[in-house]
């Protein structure tokens, strides 16, 4: 028996497994016809989204899914953010009576993104951020990418979803 | 190395990833104890839900996931509806700072929107692509289930199986 190691893999992570945290999300219609969106209304807050990351684990070191990057697709809509930041949190599960431990991975920005201007601006936005050490996903960790939404009293904004790129050997 | 080339994968997909448009919808226990539902109250009204198509995808042609079909499990409840019709969206991701783009693929549904798929009952309706299609990691599908409804029929929505051809 052989095994695999394909380079290209990728999951389509969509929007309705979206955590939204302070703000009135909605599930929506996306702005271009067909399309489906996590939509936060209007107002000037600082919303949270949590973004589970969809790929499979193995309890084997070095072999399963190993992440490199997250594409997250959305839209600034109406007005500028005053500022939009990501982290990659990778936690690792608790034990049976212990809490979970989360830690921050150190990423880069895509060049369209790294800077504050380029993230919270009125447009359509395709942000990667890429690890900078990829991670073997163990089956006892999972990864969120946490989005931070600072807007403007009238910004609305519309998660439209993201996408894994991973190695996959199995 | 070896190398992967499964014909017979399938990815349930659950009601907690589906969206619903035009209703009242919530995260309901199904009819049979222990399952799970998306749900849509009694309205006179044609509502639609969106269910992602969760499918590992691959940036070389001709390799990771081969959409062939998806199946959709539902109970139309307490009457009839008028029609229930599926289609299946193609969308492109827009590049940054570029809009999506959407295309409709070519589908078959086993039961008939209306003469069959509509009835007050429990239903699997398979939905099949004409032509199948390789998962590219710049796209994504969305199947809508459209719902004409009359005053008194609910419906669970109760899974989506996604069957396709792995290729590693």
């Amino acid at each position: 028996m052989g095994y695999v190691l394909d380079t290209h893999m990728s999951q389509y992570i969509p929007p309705t497994l979206f955590h939204c945290v302070t703000g009135t999300w909605t599930n929506a219609a996306g702005a271009v016809t067909g399309t489906i969106a996590k939509h936060v209304a209007a107002t000037d807050e600082v919303s949270v989204v949590n973004i589970p990351i969809l790929i499979p684990s193995n309890s084997n070191a070095l072999k399963g899914a190993y992440l490199k990057s997250v594409e997250i697709d959305f839209e600034i809509l109406v007005a500028a953010c005053d500022f939009v930041d990501a982290v990659v949190n990778k936690v690792t599960r608790g034990a049976n009576g212990d809490v979970a431990v989360v830690a921050a991975q150190t990423f880069t920005y895509d060049a369209g993104h790294d800077t504050a201007a380029e993230r919270d601006d009125l447009d359509q936005h395709l942000m990667t951020l890429t690890l900078d050490t990829p991670i073997w996903i163990d089956n006892d960790v999972y990864v969120l990418v946490e989005l931070t939404l600072d807007k403007a009293a009238s910004t609305t904004v519309d998660m439209l979803g993201a996408v894994a790129n991973f190695d996959l050997k199995v | 190395m070896g190398y992967v080339h499964d014909t017979s994968m399938s990815q349930f997909i659950p009601p907690t990833a589906m969206m619903g448009v035009t209703g009242t919808f919530t995260q309901a226990a199904g009819a049979v104890t222990g399952t799970i539902a998306f749900h849509r109250a009694a309205a006179a009204q044609t509502s639609v839900i969106t269910i992602p198509i969760i499918l590992p995808s691959n940036s070389v042609g001709l390799k990771g996931a081969y959409l062939k079909s998806i199946e959709v499990d539902y109970e139309n409840l307490l009457a009839a509806a008028t029609s229930v019709t599926f289609a299946l969206n193609k969308i492109a991701r827009g590049a940054d700072t570029a809009v999506a783009v959407k295309s409709a693929v070519t589908v078959t549904q086993d039961l008939a929107a209306a003469a069959g798929a509509e009835t007050e009952n429990q239903h699997k309706c398979t939905i099949t692509l004409t032509t199948p299609e390789w998962i590219d990691n710049d796209v994504y599908y969305l199947l809508t289930m459209t719902i004409v409804a009359g005053a008194t029929v609910t419906n669970d929505v109760l899974a989506a199986v996604a069957n396709y051809t792995l290729r590693l």
